[in-house]
């Protein structure tokens, strides 16, 4: 099992519920209007007046398997535009209860 | 839930919200009527006193100064003048505007109450006044005839009076000049003497044979019948049978004495119609009802009506105020249009796309719907003032649907889904599009606390750009996100485009612009010092031209029509004074083919009633009202024609002054005047102070119609009785003046009766024995004791000089001198006879002023200058709190002195005068400008916050932003394009209002997008240009 945090402009919202309901998803952790900035190119989420966008961001937990459907969909969602912006990280799950 | 995801997410409710807000607005429509000005009532109101017998200086001390001092304490007075004249005291009162005139009128009520019992015992109680705009007749009808003249009267009465009064909506009908039948009974008074009777003998005798008298009820049988006798005559000639006395055991019959005549009433007044002679009719409405829907009603009814008359009688229109109120309002409508099209256009050419286009006009009609429910909710009506203010907001309206679905587009263009780029785009920008509402409702707001006249127009305009200018904000965030994220689609992106494509023609000019654009920005950063020079010289320059762009109160408008008050030789006789206008008649008529009906009345009319108040009346009077084709099928304006016929009256040695309108001064009755005020209590030193004035006035170029209100002295005729001879005579003075009265004036001795139509009968001596002072010497009065004595024998006749009228203003006397001015503006006239009196020696008792329109203009231009000062603070105040900084506001408002430059240049090539209406553009531009710096100041504050370096910041943000503050401009310069270029009736009012806005607009945008980015950089030397380093020093523990 692992973890994958997905980080995104909220004008992708739409997609990624889409996504999450299309690979048969159902478990997630979702968190609206969050802020955040990429390290190199990512334009600044901060909801402030400077700038305006925010992001919002889901963990789901799937099985190693679906991992990299799920990365794949989340690229090819990116492609799109890249300036609207979408991010993915895998964890490694140890426990659960 | 914020508003806007609410109208995204539920299309239906939303749509379904706007459509019912724009069906209440359609019947709101329905519902309002149509006028030239909001409803308002001038707040005057006069008291009337009569004081029968009393000359004018009698009126002024006993009761003029008496009702006077009751009624100084009166709340919310603003000032009290008065008029005296013979037989009559007129003391009129103007309150503040938003004073309550129903509880002034029971205060002035309550004041006459308590000082009635101090005025004369002989004069009659005070009749309180209250002045109505609605009072003003709405149509004047010339009616002529030629046998049916003498019927006239009755004629028109029955046939149409009668019936158009059923109208509903209509106050009265009322005409004037009607011949009106009367029943003489002319004696001669030596046949009087010689059978020993007197006038007052013959009309009791008359009086007691004119009578019908029910004389009880007698029962006979079964029966109950009445008992009458009926002694009333049933023809006139009956009268010459009367018996009134027996001389020798003779009867002797009226006809022995007199001359008993069946006609109409003696000359006073005369009337003709394009020379014809008729009579006017004028109709008035109720307060409230809507006038062009009652002169159609009256048009019409009057149409059938017609047919039933007799064949001679003709009536045609002379005055129809709704054809003025109709052609401006429709040419307002369509300036309107124009507005629209524009406004459609500008759009469709910044952004391309019809559907963006779309979404963004939906919002005029919203926005511009929703005043007329202001309108109907307020009691209001179509006016010029509303549809003005809409012309105003039509190019403001779509800024805010612009800023907004161009940052929809954005995010489209982006990659998102319609629906989502409409939720998160409008969020990103709801807070700035409400900002700038609120500087554009900061200006407009403190327009409906202005006082005064000048309030009352400006009260609606303020209204109705703030209602609108909201509802476009809330449209805008709600029903253009909704409608974009139904059919915005983002745009595939073909190679081979078309080759007259958008893209490849306008867009390309666009890019174009923006590049040059930002190479002059970053030219105007590099030589800051130079262009802030060439700017201050610019502002400066313009400064010294206003000195030749002339100041006016109210522009005036062409309105087809020119009113003429001729006045000739105090006491000349009517039958003099139609000669002089069977001339003025002739000329007219070769002179001026324009004229279409010309109404001449010459004489009073003691009946005239209120209409009187209006016009002054004296059998020395002309009075002539001429309608002239409308405007686009004549070469020359009234004015031209006023002057002309100025010049023609100048050559006429009868005439001793004239006075030629061509408005109908309907705002509040105030004309275009500069009245100099002369007070002083001695009239003799007035009248020469007057007189002197107008001397020197009259050699100003420029001024004419230079009037004198206090009348030249009359000529009266003065019996002074003897008191003593009248004692041993058994006589008083009562006596003699009734005996007097009875014979020169007549003695209404009965009345008679047919078909229901009442007619006076009066027995006075025949013309030849009463037209000289012989004649009244003549006259033989009887004593108590039977006797005869002449009236020579009592007393003498003397010629006398008295004034005809005294005027007083806060309760001193005062003369005016009015001075109309033609050809140059009301403020240079003033000035140039302020100089003039300076030249001139006042004694020191006298006091005088300058004042009239000029007054109303100065106060009005006071009352912009704080207004102006008002919005100024309230801009700053919504700046300063959306930047949260002193310094932004500042660097915004600079662009509004150059707005004044340009509205400087525009009055100064239009040879257009500062108007209070172009005064008013001029505080309406403060808004405007200030927001097109905001879109400015907003995008440099936010690329800087991004880590831009200043001039680099400023630059990237003049291209970008260049587009929305050229669209913005150009949709408001548009919207009032047609506005300002107007020729039709009534534009002259509003054109300067259109021009001041463009001339300022276009002259500040420009300015603007040069100088604001450069005082930009300015202001931002210190501290703000390196904030890296004051935030480094605001965390030194991380250097420690």
């Amino acid at each position: 099992m692992k973890a994958v945090f997905i980080v995104f402009n909220q004008a992708n919202t739409e997609r990624v519920e889409y996504m999450l309901d299309r690979l048969e998803i159902r478990g997630f952790t979702w968190w609206e209007n969050v802020k955040g900035r990429g390290s190199e190119t990512g334009e600044p989420r901060m909801g402030t007046h400077t700038w305006p966008e925010m992001n919002s961001a889901v963990v789901t937990i799937v099985s190693d398997e679906k991992v990299q459907v799920l990365l794949e969909k989340i690229k090819k969602l990116d492609e799109v535009n890249k300036e609207v912006g979408v991010k993915a990280f895998v964890w490694e799950i140890s426990q659960m209860v | 839930m914020s508003i806007y995801k609410s109208a995204v997410n539920k299309p239906i409710t939303t749509l379904m919200i706007f459509a019912a807000i724009i069906v209440v607005g359609i019947y709101s429509l329905m519902q309002i009527p149509i006028d030239l000005y909001p409803e308002m009532n001038p707040p005057y109101i006069s008291v009337m006193t009569t004081y029968p017998g009393a000359n004018a200086s009698d009126i002024e001390t006993n009761i003029t100064k008496t009702i006077e001092d009751a009624l100084n304490t009166v709340d919310n007075l603003k000032e009290i003048t008065s008029v005296s004249s013979d037989n009559l005291s007129i003391v009129n009162l103007e309150f503040e505007w938003e004073a309550n005139l129903d509880e002034a009128s029971n205060d002035i009520r309550d004041a006459v109450d308590r000082i009635f019992d101090y005025l004369p015992e002989g004069c009659d109680r005070p009749f309180i006044f209250k002045f109505n705009t609605s009072m003003m007749p709405i149509v004047f009808y010339a009616i002529t005839a030629d046998e049916s003249y003498p019927g006239l009267a009755k004629i028109i009465e029955e046939k149409i009076i009668n019936p158009l009064n059923r109208i509903n909506g209509i106050g009265s009908i009322s005409m004037i000049g009607a011949p009106k039948r009367m029943i003489y009974v002319d004696v001669d008074p030596q046949r009087l003497d010689a059978y020993n009777l007197t006038i007052e003998q013959i009309g009791n005798v008359i009086t007691a044979e004119n009578l019908n008298m029910p004389s009880g009820n007698v029962k006979m049988g079964k029966m109950d019948y009445q008992l009458r006798i009926e002694g009333e005559l049933s023809e006139s000639r009956e009268i010459s049978d009367i018996v009134v006395g027996n001389y020798g055991g003779n009867p002797v019959y009226i006809h022995d004495i007199a001359q008993v005549q069946d006609s109409i009433k003696d000359l006073s007044l005369d009337e003709k119609i394009n020379g014809q002679s008729g009579i006017r009719m004028f109709v008035m409405k109720q307060s409230g009802a809507n006038t062009v829907k009652i002169a159609k009603q009256v048009h019409k009814k009057l149409a059938v009506l017609e047919k039933d008359l007799p064949p001679d009688i003709k009536i045609q229109q002379i005055l129809d105020t709704s054809t003025f109120i109709k052609d401006s309002v429709s040419n307002l409508s369509e300036t309107l249009m124009w507005a629209l099209i524009f406004v459609v256009l500008v759009v469709l050419f910044f952004l391309g796309r019809w559907r963006a286009t779309f979404i963004i006009v939906l919002t005029i009609p919203i926005s511009l719907i929703v005043a007329f429910i202001y309108l109907f909710i307020t009691d209001s009506s179509v006016n010029v003032i509303s549809l003005t203010s809409l012309s105003i907001a039509i190019g403001m309206v779509v800024d805010d649907a612009i800023v907004v679905l161009e940052n929809i587009t954005k995010h489209i263009e982006r990659g998102s889904s319609p629906r989502e780029a409409a939720i998160y785009a409008t969020n990103e920008v709801w807070l700035s599009v409400i900002v700038t509402t609120l500087v554009i409702v900061a200006v407009f707001m403190p327009l409906t606390l202005v006082s005064g006249m000048t309030g009352v127009l400006f009260k609606e305009l303020g209204w109705i750009v703030t209602i609108t200018v909201v509802t476009s904000t809330m449209a805008a965030i709600s029903l253009t996100p909704m409608l974009a994220s139904k059919l915005l689609r983002l745009k595939a992106k073909t190679e081979n485009r078309k080759k007259f494509s958008y893209e490849n023609t306008i867009e390309k000019i666009l890019n174009k612009l923006d590049a040059f654009y930002e190479k002059t920005i970053r030219w105007a950063l590099h030589c800051k010092r130079y262009v802030m020079i060439i700017a201050l010289v610019l502002f400066i320059s313009s400064l010294f031209l206003f000195k030749y762009v002339g100041t006016d109160f109210m522009p005036e408008s062409d309105e087809s029509r020119i009113m003429a008050s001729v006045e000739l030789q105090t006491g000349l006789r009517v039958e003099e004074t139609m000669k002089v206008t069977r001339q003025l008649e002739q000329i007219i008529h070769d002179r001026y083919p324009e004229v279409t009906i010309l109404s001449a009345s010459s004489g009073s009319d003691d009946e005239g009633g209120i209409f009187s108040l209006f016009s002054q009346t004296g059998s020395n009077m002309i009075n002539l009202m001429m309608r002239l084709t409308s405007i686009e099928e004549r070469d020359r304006s009234v004015w031209d024609i006023a002057n002309d016929l100025r010049k023609q009256m100048d050559q006429f040695a009868e005439i001793i002054n004239y006075n030629v309108t061509t408005s109908s001064s309907g705002m509040g009755g105030t004309s275009n005047t500069v009245d100099i005020e002369i007070f002083g209590y001695d009239f003799d030193i007035t009248n020469k102070l007057a007189a002197e004035v107008k001397g020197k006035i009259e050699k100003i170029e420029g001024a004419q119609d230079v009037q004198i209100s206090r009348k030249a002295d009359k000529p009266e005729l003065q019996i002074v009785l003897d008191k003593g001879k009248l004692a041993e005579n058994g006589l008083n003075s009562a006596m003699v003046s009734a005996n007097i009265r009875n014979r020169v004036d007549g003695l209404t001795a009965s009345r008679f009766r047919e078909e229901g139509d009442e007619y006076d009968i009066v027995v006075r001596f025949k013309e030849e024995f009463r037209n000289s002072i012989s004649d009244l010497e003549q006259i033989t009065i009887m004593t108590p004791t039977g006797q005869q004595i002449k009236l020579k024998e009592l007393g003498e006749v003397k010629e006398y000089w008295g004034p005809p009228n005294i005027e007083r203003k806060r309760k001193e006397r005062v003369v005016t001198v009015s001075v109309k001015p033609v050809g140059v503006s009301l403020g240079e006239l003033a000035k140039k006879i302020n100089t003039e009196l300076e030249s001139i020696d006042f004694p020191q008792e006298v006091v005088v002023n300058v004042g009239g329109a000029y007054e109303d203009q100065v106060e009005s231009f006071m009352d912009l200058g704080l207004l102006l000062i008002i919005s100024l603070v309230l801009v700053f105040l919504v700046m300063a709190s959306q930047f949260e900084s002193f310094a932004m506001p500042f660097i915004i408002m600079f662009s509004i002195p150059f707005a004044f430059t340009g509205v400087i240049l525009a009055l100064f090539f239009t040879n257009t005068t500062l108007s209070v209406i172009a005064a008013l553009g001029a505080v309406l531009l403060v808004g405007i400008v200030v927001k097109n710096g905001i879109v400015l100041v907003d995008y440099i504050n936010l690329m800087r916050d991004r880590g831009y370096d200043l001039n680099e910041a400023i630059a990237l943000s003049g291209k970008s932003r260049l587009r929305p503050v050229l669209m913005t401009a150009m949709t408001t310069i548009l919207g009032m394009l047609p506005l300002a270029m107007s020729t039709g009736e009534g534009s002259e009012l509003w054109s300067p209002m259109g021009i001041t806005v463009i001339g300022g607009l276009v002259f500040s945008t420009l300015v603007t997008l040069v100088i604001v980015p450069v005082v930009y950089a300015i202001f931002s030397r210190k501290g703000e240009r390196d904030k890296k380093q004051a935030l480094r020093k605001r965390f030194v523990f991380m250097d420690r």
